[in-house]
């Protein structure tokens, strides 16, 4: 007989070996609290949020000159564009995320929930990468601006000879760099361990669609 | 939510609970992980309660919302032990064991079964439950063609576990 068929005859025949739960256990069950990948990814998502929003307030509270220097030039068109369009930029993937985890059905089929599930995670990446990217403008833009506004940082980078300047840059470069690539790779490491076994299964399921 | 839709649900799954027992009987492999998995799979099928209709018969929307929880969904608690492992733990067969004992074959059998990943279990689950090939296809979002042919792989698989 073929292995499945045997294997059958039995799952029919214990059908009935389970624990039986009662209508009150069925009850207070389906009011537990649910623990689930897209429950995670949801609150990781708000925490990235919140985290790049605060990141960006942290000069205002973190130094008074600061401050006041970003008052002084508040009412430059430029800035104010760039304040526009970053928190455009939030509004988007907010409602991008919104979108995407409303699209999250338990009852699609397997293929579908679990390309919308990365499809939510996909976004949190792109919101991550664009942090990463303006991050990456503004760190050496900030401190082009910090020389020039320290007489004496400029008056020494005038008397430092080119290969030292050099060797400056490239060591900012390089912490920028670093500092930026082990965010990324923490990024990495924390979807790594949440979806490993979700892209595993699904790339189970496209590969047969080949 | 509505105290009628409440009462209805709860007898539906009592009535029809077994399926929800089988699906936890495949992806999981001690009564604690089972019954954390059985909870959380009422917990999605009363979420989704209110959005079945009776179109689909009421079994198998529970099929597919059981797979897609115990597949997709459900993060292990800490309790539960993790299947993967149980994966990684490979059986090995030997052949002076092997009784030919029906037994002893129904034993090794479930054995090989819980040693193919989450998707093949899942077609598995839906042969022993006599599904046919385009209910199997609906469930997993594969073509009906595709879900004959990874059901043969399946079967082949088992048998190299089994006579290794």
């Amino acid at each position: 007989m073929d292995e499945l068929e045997l294997l059958k005859k039995d799952w029919k025949q214990n059908e009935n070996q389970f624990e039986s739960f009662s209508d009150s256990d069925i009850y207070k069950m389906s009011h537990k609290k649910s623990s689930t990948i897209v429950k995670t990814l949801f609150y990781i998502s708000m925490a990235e949020l919140v985290f790049w929003v605060l990141i960006n307030f942290l000069p205002f509270v973190l130094s008074d000159r600061m401050k006041a220097q970003l008052e002084e030039i508040s009412h430059s068109w430029i800035y104010i564009g760039l304040n526009i369009l970053s928190y455009a930029v939030i509004v988007a993937f907010v409602y991008l995320l919104w979108k995407a985890h409303n699209a999250i059905s338990v009852t699609d089929n397997a293929r579908k929930l679990m390309k919308s599930i990365l499809k939510t995670r996909k976004i949190i990446k792109y919101y991550v990468l664009y942090n990463l990217f303006i991050a990456l403008i503004s760190i050496p833009v900030s401190l082009y601006f910090t020389i020039n506004e320290h007489p004496e940082i400029s008056e020494k980078l005038t008397n430092a000879t080119s290969s030292q300047l050099i060797v400056m840059s490239l060591i900012s470069i390089g912490i920028t760099a670093v500092f930026l690539l082990l965010i990324w790779l923490f990024y990495k490491l924390i979807y790594g361990i949440l979806i490993k076994r979700l892209t595993r299964n699904y790339n189970e399921l496209k590969k047969l669609e080949v | 939510m509505n105290k009628e839709l409440e009462k209805s649900f709860v007898e539906q799954l009592q009535k029809h609970q077994n399926i929800v027992h089988k699906v936890c009987r495949l992806y999981t492999n001690n009564a604690d992980a089972h019954n954390d998995l059985f909870q959380e799979i009422t917990i999605q099928l009363w979420r989704a309660y209110p959005k079945f209709r009776g179109d689909a018969k009421f079994s198998t929307w529970m099929y597919r919302v059981g797979l897609n929880t115990a597949i997709t969904l459900y993060r292990k608690s800490k309790r539960s032990i993790n299947t993967q492992a149980f994966d990684t733990v490979q059986f090995r067969i030997k052949a002076e064991e092997y009784d030919d004992t029906e037994e002893q074959q129904l034993k090794l059998l479930y054995q090989a079964v819980h040693q193919l990943n989450d998707i093949e279990k899942a077609l598995v689950l839906l042969y022993l439950e006599d599904k046919d090939y385009r209910e199997i296809s609906e469930t997993l979002g594969i073509t009906e063609v595709n879900a004959r042919v990874k059901m043969n792989r399946v079967k082949k698989k088992l048998r190299t576990i089994l006579n290794p």
